[in-house]
């Protein structure tokens, strides 16, 4: 048993790197939201999920221009373009549905971020089958070569594993995103007021901060990140719909409080921590429970994760904890 | 006799020492008062007594039974009662809704009671009711029952408060600044029914509070904390001229 | 004139008139004319105008158990769209009970559960593997499918076994704070469907992903219940108990220790209210109420399998929950028959309505903005637009009003009462 799951271990560490990565993006966005204003923005899978639609989109539109242009400049032409409109969204949804509400009680802007999730879907759905006739919408394949792995080399206990040179590509720019992110949070003036807000909003605005700007930039660039990842993943699994980004969202969302909600490198480490780990169930569950359960249950997993995390580390793994002002 | 003893309590958040071996007994019966400047640590001090904060170590005990490790609600069935610095009434529920909620564990109704509406329920929850009036009309609010508690004014608020945590018929009574915010004239009636009430409700009084007039015309004891520790204890008399107090309040120059 | 008209209006006996005008109307048009919908609808909105009337509440439960139990069904017996009608009535009862219990979860106690349709599931199930031989793969002994009878039985065990899951979900999930509990809930939604959706082996309980077919009819002196206008009767009967039910909680100890722990939980604890288990008890209770339904709901389709418990579904009950006002009975009421008639009447046909154009060359409206798929549009739009501009619902929750003249303590009784409550001083100094 041990050595069929040595087998499939370099298969199961690439394929649980990619997802982590998209995860880990995606999960920025979560965390960036609930840190500046302790809210769950349960739209940004959906800003995902429009991400890889307008991705695709441009990808078919350009292409069909000429296709003259070299991959790699068509990526970054797409990921800018995509990134920039579903930054946009973001900066509207919060104006529209979030910024009135502010003062009421929490439950309310959870339930308009449940609301503009389920009309975000609704409208992608509607202009993909509109323009293509069918919602489940198939991008060029892009960055397909397939490059095989020789780990049967290093030790024989290892099967061969193998990628698309789309892998590569997803796991550079998730990882170049990131580093950006971090040091735009970090370095920046613009981060600094972001991490002054998410501390501490009233102080914030009396050392002349521009709240209202901060969470509107906020916004901008975890809906950026999110729709770049879209981009990403409809590079990677090829085939999209409407509905990718509710449950994806929320895996990223069990990432972000895996790492420790409202911290940016915690959000990046429980991404790549949760991808690897849900690959490793769906390729080993019916092998470590003999078959009772088998990959059907990586979803159960991930929501197992979510709640032995919230009861036994409520701050996440790089988190502080908190205790609540009586 | 001693309604609550409480040695060497300390808390530490942290590295933060926010109280340390704090010590003090309170006479039942009394009116005591725990001032201090801010940041002083009275509060987390009150919230370690109602179970809020868990004390780092130390012993606190009510009439000679360790409430420590006990949950808020357990040490409100034990038979203390709070009210909150910053107000924290039940904000869409009418005034007399507050109040009824403060007599919950007084209530002994059980489920079959309330979707039967038996008799005996029926007959508790009306006295409840007529009895969270009397209280209300104690505090001056019952012409305002069917207000909702966010609509009264910031006085109002404070003596519902107090109205709610006396409907828990608690032994001891803890008021966190129930003056703060208040004009002089809702202070002054504030302090007569604070003085009134340990009679007539035979309750306890704890009190938090930054207005000196009230605490000295109240208190028959003070106890002072600086920086989490107790400095100094005693009657208003002594404190008001107990050097340790003037230094804490307005610096060492003041007292050289 | 409009002061006259409305205070004209406002007399009881002229409301009374207009109303009994308005009831005789639309049931005589649904009697005879058995397509219009219109009358339909409009005969079931008489309860709502009846819950404005200026009458006195028990007066309107009769009148309003009257409607139901009589005029209703036999106004839409007087043709072949029967059926359709008493299925539709039936539904909006099954989704009025579940968001009633819904309401208890997130109107009353505050507390945001995404995955409520688990306990539907739990109830549907619970009586489709006994009433089929599904109970043989795994019980030692008895022999299944249990007869039609036993059905009121599972009316119970139904919403106990929900009751059961709603605290061993809850047991983990309430320890979460706040805005968690939504995923957690939801998560817990997705799980059990995915167990359900698998539990076809290693032992086959619930059919996996083929579902639960031919469950046994309910049967009842002899009888056996198979068509939608005899479980409307089932259902009518289930939801009364559970308006009756809901109500005598709402302005209960409990129901009051629940809406404190809504407006401030630590407030709520110092009052000496258990946090957990109060929290406990609203998840308990709301997921009995559903787990019933499910029952019915079982026995009604006679055929259950997974795809009836979708997230979606749960997020319909919360929208019916935000739509009609969160915490308050009529408000739900209301929300709930909405959106089911909604659901299932009139985008269907809005749809057929569509297509009619469509096929006669009118306008030509693309397939992808049928009626029919915009559900999800249409939900999230209500979302959006109540918590925005309406947050209260459309029948806002209202505070039990209080007659300040019945509470005040007369001299004579005073004197007594204050015998007591020396009495009870005297036991507090003992003490």
């Amino acid at each position: 048993m041990l050595l069929e799951m040595f087998q499939t271990l370099p298969q199961v560490l690439i394929d649980g790197l990619t997802l982590g990565a998209v995860y880990a993006v995606v999960a920025l966005g979560y965390t960036m939201v609930y840190g500046i204003l302790q809210l769950i923005n349960f739209a940004h899978g959906e800003i995902f999920m429009t991400g890889a639609f307008i991705g695709t989109a441009l990808f078919i539109m350009i292409m069909g221009w000429g296709s003259a242009i070299p991959q790699i400049l068509l990526l970054i032409i797409v990921l800018v373009i995509t990134a920039s409109i579903t930054g946009f969204i973001g900066v509207g949804m919060e104006r529209i549905a979030y910024r009135p509400l502010r003062n009421a009680p929490r439950l309310i802007p959870l339930i308009t971020a449940i609301g503009i999730s389920f009309v975000l879907q609704d409208v992608i759905r509607f202009i993909a089958e509109l323009t293509s006739g069918n919602y489940i919408v198939t991008g060029p394949s892009l960055f397909s070569e397939n490059i095989n792995l020789k780990t049967s080399a290093i030790s024989s206990v290892f099967n061969d594993a193998s990628f698309k040179t789309s892998f590569l590509i997803v796991l550079t720019v998730a990882i170049l995103l990131m580093i950006t992110l971090d040091f735009f949070v970090n370095r920046t003036k613009w981060g600094t007021a972001m991490r002054a807000v998410a501390l501490d909003r009233e102080t914030a605005a009396l050392m002349s901060i521009n709240v209202n700007k901060v969470i509107s930039i906020t916004f901008f660039i975890g809906s950026a990140l999110g729709g770049a990842t879209g981009v990403l993943f409809a590079l990677q699994y090829g085939t999209i719909d409407p509905y990718i980004g509710f449950i994806l969202g929320l895996k990223a969302f069990i990432a972000a409080v895996l790492g420790g909600i409202g911290n940016i490198r915690g959000a990046m480490l429980g991404g790549i921590m949760l991808g690897v780990m849900e690959m490793f169930a769906a390729a080993n569950l019916s092998l470590l429970t003999g078959g009772i359960f088998g990959a059907e249950y990586k979803d159960v997993f991930a929501f197992a994760i979510l709640i032995l995390v919230l009861i036994f580390k409520p701050e996440g793994l790089l988190g502080k904890p908190t205790a609540e002002k009586v | 006799m001693d309604i609550l003893e409480v040695t060497n309590l300390t808390k530490e958040f942290g590295g933060l020492t926010a109280n340390k071996d704090v010590s003090m007994n309170v006479k039942e019966g009394s009116i005591t008062a725990v001032i201090g400047p801010n940041g002083a640590g009275k509060t987390t001090f009150f919230n370690m007594i109602t179970g809020v904060y868990q004390p780092t170590a130390g012993e606190i005990k009510l009439k000679g039974q360790s409430i420590v490790g006990l949950k808020p609600d357990e040490v409100a069935k034990k038979g203390i009662s709070r009210t909150f610095q910053n107000i924290r009434l039940f904000g869409e529920m009418s005034v007399i809704e507050n109040v009824l909620v403060g007599m919950h564990n007084h209530l002994k109704t059980s489920l079959f009671g309330i979707f039967l509406s038996l008799p005996n329920t029926k007959k508790e929850e009306l006295q409840a009711e007529q009895e969270a009036y009397r209280l209300l009309e104690y505090f001056e609010l019952s012409h305002l029952i069917n207000e909702k508690a966010n609509n009264l004014s910031y006085g109002a608020q404070r003596k519902l408060e107090i109205a709610r945590a006396l409907a828990t018929q608690p032994k001891l009574i803890l008021l966190d600044e129930p003056a703060a915010g208040m004009n002089p004239k809702e202070t002054k009636e504030l302090t007569d029914i604070i003085k009134r009430m340990g009679k007539e409700f035979g309750v306890t009084i704890l009190l938090i509070e930054h207005d000196m007039k009230l605490v000295m015309e109240l208190s028959e004891q003070i106890f002072v904390l600086d920086h989490g520790e107790k400095i100094a204890e005693g009657n208003p008399e002594a404190i008001r001229t107990n050097p340790k107090v003037i230094e804490a309040y307005l610096g060492s120059a003041a007292v050289q | 004139m409009k002061a006259k008209f409305s205070s004209f209006l406002q007399h009881k006996w002229s409301q009374v008139i207009l109303f009994s005008v308005f009831i005789a109307v639309t049931s005589s048009a649904l009697y005879f004319s058995q397509k219009s919908v219109v009358s339909f609808l409009l005969l079931l909105a008489s309860l709502l105008v009846l819950h404005y009337m200026n009458l006195k509440k028990v007066t309107k439960w009769i009148v309003a158990a009257g409607l139901l139990f009589f005029l209703i069904p036999f106004a839409s017996s007087g043709g072949p769209a029967f059926q359709s009608y008493m299925e539709v009535a039936t539904m909006v009862g099954i989704y009025i009970s579940m968001a009633l219990g819904l309401n208890i979860v997130v109107g009353m106690a505050g507390l945001l559960d995404l995955g409520f349709v688990a306990f539907f599931a739990v109830g549907a199930y619970s009586y489709s593997i006994f009433a089929t031989p599904q109970a043989s793969n795994f019980m030692p002994f008895g022999v299944y499918p249990l007869g039609g009878e036993s059905f009121w039985a599972f009316l119970i065990i139904g919403g106990i076994c929900a009751a059961i899951a709603g605290v061993l979900i809850g047991v983990p999930v309430l320890r979460v704070k706040g805005d968690y509990l939504a995923i957690v809930t939801l998560g817990f939604g997705e799980i059990i469907r995915i167990v359900f959706n698998n539990l076809d082996r290693p032992i086959n309980f619930t059919g996996g992903a083929m579902g639960i077919s031919s469950v046994t009819p309910p049967k009842i002196f002899g009888i056996e219940l198979v068509f939608p206008n005899q479980f409307y009767f089932v259902t009518l009967v289930i939801l009364l108990f559970t308006i009756f039910a809901v109500l005598r909680l709402e302005h209960s100890k409990l129901g009051r220790s629940w809406k404190a722990v809504r407006e401030n939980e630590i407030a709520a604890q110092a009052m000496g209210i258990p946090l957990v288990k109060t929290k406990l008890l609203a998840f308990a209770l709301g997921a009995t109420f559903s787990g019933m339904m499910g029952v019915v709901f079982a026995a009604k389709q006679a055929f259950i399998d997974p795809t009836s418990f979708t997230l979606m579904e749960s997020f319909t009950i919360l929208v019916m929950v935000v739509l009609g006002g969160m915490g308050s009975v009529p408000g739900v009421i209301l929300g709930a028959a909405v959106v089911t008639v909604l659901n299932l009447q009139v985008l269907t046909e809005l749809t057929n309505w569509v297509n009619q154009l469509s096929l006669n060359g009118i306008v030509s409206i693309p397939d992808a903005l049928s009626p029919a798929k915009m559900q999800k549009f249409i939900f999230g739009a209500i979302l959006v637009l109540f918590a925005l501009y309406r947050p209260k619902g459309l029948i806002p929750s209202k505070n039990k009003i209080f007659d300040a003249s019945k509470l005040k303590v007369s001299k004579k009784t005073e004197d007594i009462e204050n015998k007591d409550s020396v009495v009870v001083e005297n036991e507090k100094v003992q003490v």
